[in-house]
Formats: C-alpha cells, structure tokens, sequence
C-alpha cells in the first residue's frame, strides 16, 4: 500500500527549489557575480600574496615561530576561554531562572497540579523572550552591547549570553515538558511544597539532560567567542581583526592555530561527557 | 559507562560553579565596567524598542536586505547541502569494502569535515574577502563550508546508526555497495536529514546575516550602518525583519517535522 503524501511537503519541496533558483538567479543574474572573475589572474595574485602572508613565506618576522608572540597569543587564549565560560555561565543563570515558568505543563497546571491565572501570561513573555534572544545573532548583541559596557571580555560574554539564553531555555523547558509527571504529582499529593517539588521531583529527573545542552552550548560559544571579538569584544577575535587591519598575516596564522586548538578541546570535551552523562 | 551517582554530582556542581568564578576573576570589576553614559544609551536602545522606524524608504530597505540576507543563506545552504552529501557519505565509510581501507577513509573524511567546520563562517568569510576582494561568492562560500562540516558530520553518524539488519538483507540478494546506498541506507535517513537540514536552514539565516560585517551587505551591514549613525529607531526595524525572517523558517521547519513524523 502507497501512503499519501501530504500536499504540504510537496508545496514545500517546490517552495524550496523556487528558493534555491531564484537565489543562484539573483546571484548570478542580478547581482552579475561571475566565477570566472573570481578566479581572474589579479584575484589569484592576491590570493597567493595572502596565503604566502599566513605561511610567513619570505617574511623577516615571523610571528608563529616568535616566542613572545606564542606567550601573548597564550594569555589571549586564555582570556578567551574565559570569556565563553562566563557566556555560559551567565546564560545558565538566566535559564534557571526562566525555565521553569516556560514549559508548557508548568503553565498549564499538570505537573504542579496548581492552576494560577497569571501562569500563561508568564509563559508568554518569557517565550517572547527567547524568540527574540536567539533569532537575534551574537554579533549583532555584541555590536550593540558593547556602546554600553566598555571594551574588554565582559561584554563578549553578554553578548554571547544574550544570543545563548533563548537557545538554552527553549531546548531546557522542552526536557521539562517531555519528563514523567507521576513521580511530581506524588510528591504533590504528599504536600510537598513548590520549591520542594522543585528540588525532589523537577530537578533530579532534567539536571543530566540539561548539563547534555548547557556543554552542547558551551562548545558552540568557544567557536563563536572569535566572533564578537571583531567588534571589540576582547579575546582572540580583537587581536586577529588588529592584525588583519595591520596586514600582520603570519599573527592572524598564529591565532587562528590558537582557536583551533581551543575549539577541538572544546570539542572533545563536550563529546566525552556526553557518554559521562548518560 | 560510568555511574553518575549524586556523590559525582555535587562534586561535579562544586567543580563547575568554581570554573565559573574563575572566568569572572578574568574582569578588571575595579575600573567600573561600563561607559560613563552606559545606563543613559541602554535606556534610549531599550525605548527604541517600541518605536521602530517605519517610514516607507526604511521599509522597503529592510525588504531588500531582507531578500538579499535570505537569497545569500539559500544559495549557501544549496551549496551545503551537495558538499555534505557527498563528504557524509564518503566519511560514513559505507562504500568501501575492507576493514582497513574503511577505517581510513572514515579518519580522513571525518578529518576534513572536522576542519570545515572548526573554524566559524565569519572567518572564513573574512578570509575569502581578503584573498577574492568583495563578490557574492565569498558570502556563499563561507556559509556553504561550516555548513557543509556539520552537515556532513550529522548526516555520517545517522548513516552509521542505521540498522543493519534491512542493509544485511539487502547485500544478501546481491546489491552493490552502491545500491545498499540508494535503496538501504538513504531511504532510511532521509527524514531525519530534511528536518536537521531545516534547523541548520535557520541557522544560516543568521549567520548570513552577519556576513554583512566584512562588507557583504544584508540585514546586518543595515543594522551596523544605523549603530553607527546612533539611529537606534532604525537599529529595531531592521531587527524586526530578521526576526521574523528567522520565526518565520523556524515555523516553516517544525511544521515540516511534524508532517514528516506522521
């Protein structure tokens, strides 16, 4: 027997390929980019000029084999990764103290078996909040964060928090809505108390799955701290933006082994406890 | 597997907690930490909120960009998507046939995917630029290279954790290794790659929008051009249309997802 296909993921699918045609035709068609001209005989010169840069080809300072270098590029390491734990730990913060009020059963009454008039109202304005968190990149916070706290590590991690909160507590009340409400309910009908519910029945059951997502988010921030570091934000992403408008080529080839290194690290770490949790 | 007794836990809390007041020593807390106008320029920002710039010419710049940030992520994402099946399923080792030349072929694709996407679109971006000059396809190409990594990387695991039973089956009757592909394991992941290609549809929709930073136009070179013209009126418009950009594709996608689970 054939099952039906919905007509919606049909529209869909031809909703796509309408899409992709009509990108690569205003690309192409509109916007006049050629590949040809990419690959022109200038651009490859310079392409080759740059690469040489990074590799430090015939270049009297270089800085990836400097040792003062490797010892600044270190502290800045090291600054970055300060920075991400603090974006991480900030958004943890926030989440915890949102997260309970946005899921869905919370709101409804099913899981603390009280039924409150303003609940819904909570639940709205908080998932407003995360829609409007997350859809708003990291870079874009960082631009506008950083016109109210002055340069250095403290606003990339606000930024970078305000970007992750929403991302973290929308993924955080779906654990709560999809955990098991008979044990709570117990705990309910034995006359435990909210915060006691909170503390038995709520946060035993979605701590290992909430960690998962919080070192989940936390890997992706490493990657992304280079980022609002461009627009001033401290950290690796300051310094390669500096090098890169001072034409320091052999740095930035420098800080970007840097970065690389503290992302796998990240990475991995993330990857091991995923087994240690579960 | 390790056991994650509440023992483990609370040392594990402890451990956390004392690397988050580590990263917090990291600040220079004496100097103050905002500007000396920070609280007065946050307060006009945040009345700003409610009164966006709707004037028509605003308007109908913020729908171009809008356009131009959308056509930019689609085109990039296309790109993505063909890089990622290919490398996937070259790193899923599904197509080699002895042990050793699979567990190569595994390492150096997985390798190369892992490259691609350990370093952050914008970089990429930044670099295209700096050796290309300003063209679309430096937009593009940086979005379609993380992109493709993760991609590649996802849909590679969901083809190792298929069953191997239905494949079993299906080698018994004399399928190639390329058959096994087409009928064995594609068919069975194919929704499950459609729905994580939507999520990450999103994602590049953001990222697209940044590109804008080394000068490729879009909603964020808007947003960045009115930020710097202190027109935070203007600032709101412009992010009103990204979020509703982004809201809009998130529904498009869960609404995906729940047909295709159906």
């Amino acid at each position: 027997m054939k099952k039906r296909r919905s007509p919606f993921l049909t529209i869909s699918f031809y909703a796509f390929l309408f899409l992709i045609a009509a990108s690569w035709y205003f690309v192409i068609g509109i916007k006049n980019a050629s590949l040809t001209e990419l690959f022109s005989k200038e651009n490859l010169e310079y392409a080759n000029k740059f690469f040489k840069g990074l590799f430090g080809v015939g270049q009297e300072e270089v800085a990836f084999l400097n040792r003062d270098s490797w010892s600044d590029a270190f502290k800045l390491t090291i600054e970055t990764l300060q920075m991400s734990i603090m974006a991480i730990g900030f958004s943890t913060i926030v989440m915890f103290l949102t997260v309970i009020p946005a899921a869905r059963n919370v709101a409804d009454g099913t899981l603390t078996l009280s039924r409150r008039w303003y609940r819904w109202l909570v639940f709205g304005l908080i998932r407003v909040s995360y829609i409007f968190s997350r859809a708003i990149p990291e870079l874009v916070w960082a631009m506008i964060v950083i016109f109210i706290f002055k340069p250095g590590i403290l606003p990339g991690a606000i930024a970078l928090a305000l970007h992750n909160f929403g991302i973290l507590g929308k993924l955080c009340a779906e654990v709560i809505e999809d955990t098991d409400s008979r044990p709570i309910r117990n705990l309910a009908s034995a006359g435990a108390g909210r915060a006691q519910i909170l503390m038995y029945g709520v946060f035993p059951t979605v701590l290992p799955q909430f960690l998962t997502y919080i070192l989940y988010r936390w890997e992706v921030i490493m990657r992304t701290t280079i980022v609002v570091g461009f627009v001033g934000a401290g950290g690796l992403g300051q310094e390669f933006k500096l090098s890169m408008s001072f034409f320091h080529y052999t740095e930035i080839t420098l800080l970007l082994i840097c970065y690389l290194i503290l992302v796998i690290i990240a990475d991995y770490i993330s990857e091991k406890s995923r087994f240690f949790v579960k | 597997m390790l056991s994650f007794d509440l023992h483990k836990r609370k040392f594990l809390t402890v451990f956390l907690l004392l690397l988050f007041a580590w990263s917090l020593m990291g600040v220079n807390w004496r100097e103050g930490v905002m500007h000396s106008s920070g609280i007065g320029t946050a307060a006009e920002i945040f009345a700003a909120m409610f009164t966006p710039d709707l004037s028509l010419d605003i308007l109908l710049l913020a729908v171009e960009s809008s356009w131009l940030t959308l056509a930019y992520a689609t085109a990039g994402m296309s790109l993505a998507l063909i890089l990622a099946l290919i490398f996937g399923i070259l790193a899923s080792g599904v197509l080699s046939s002895g042990k050793h030349s699979r567990t190569l072929m595994k390492g150096s694709f997985r390798g190369v995917l892992g490259f691609m996407r350990a370093i952050h679109e914008l970089v990429w971006a930044w670099l295209f630029v700096a050796s290309f000059g300003l063209s679309p396809y430096a937009a593009i190409f940086a979005l379609a290279i993380p992109y493709g990594g993760i991609l590649g990387r996802i849909f590679a695991d969901m083809i190792n954790d298929v069953p191997e039973e239905p494949i079993k089956a299906l080698r018994a009757t004399g399928a190639s290794r390329l058959q096994c592909l087409f009928y064995g394991y594609l068919p069975s992941v194919k929704n499950s790659m459609i729905s994580y290609t939507m999520y990450r549809y999103e994602c590049a929709v953001r990222s697209s929008a940044i590109m804008s930073f080394v000068g490729l136009g879009g909603l964020g070179y808007q947003i960045q051009l009115s930020l710097d013209d202190l027109l935070y009126d203007e600032v709101w418009t412009f992010l009103y249309f990204l979020i509703i950009l982004v809201v809009v594709i998130d529904g498009w996608s869960n609404m995906l997802r729940r047909r295709m689970a159906q």
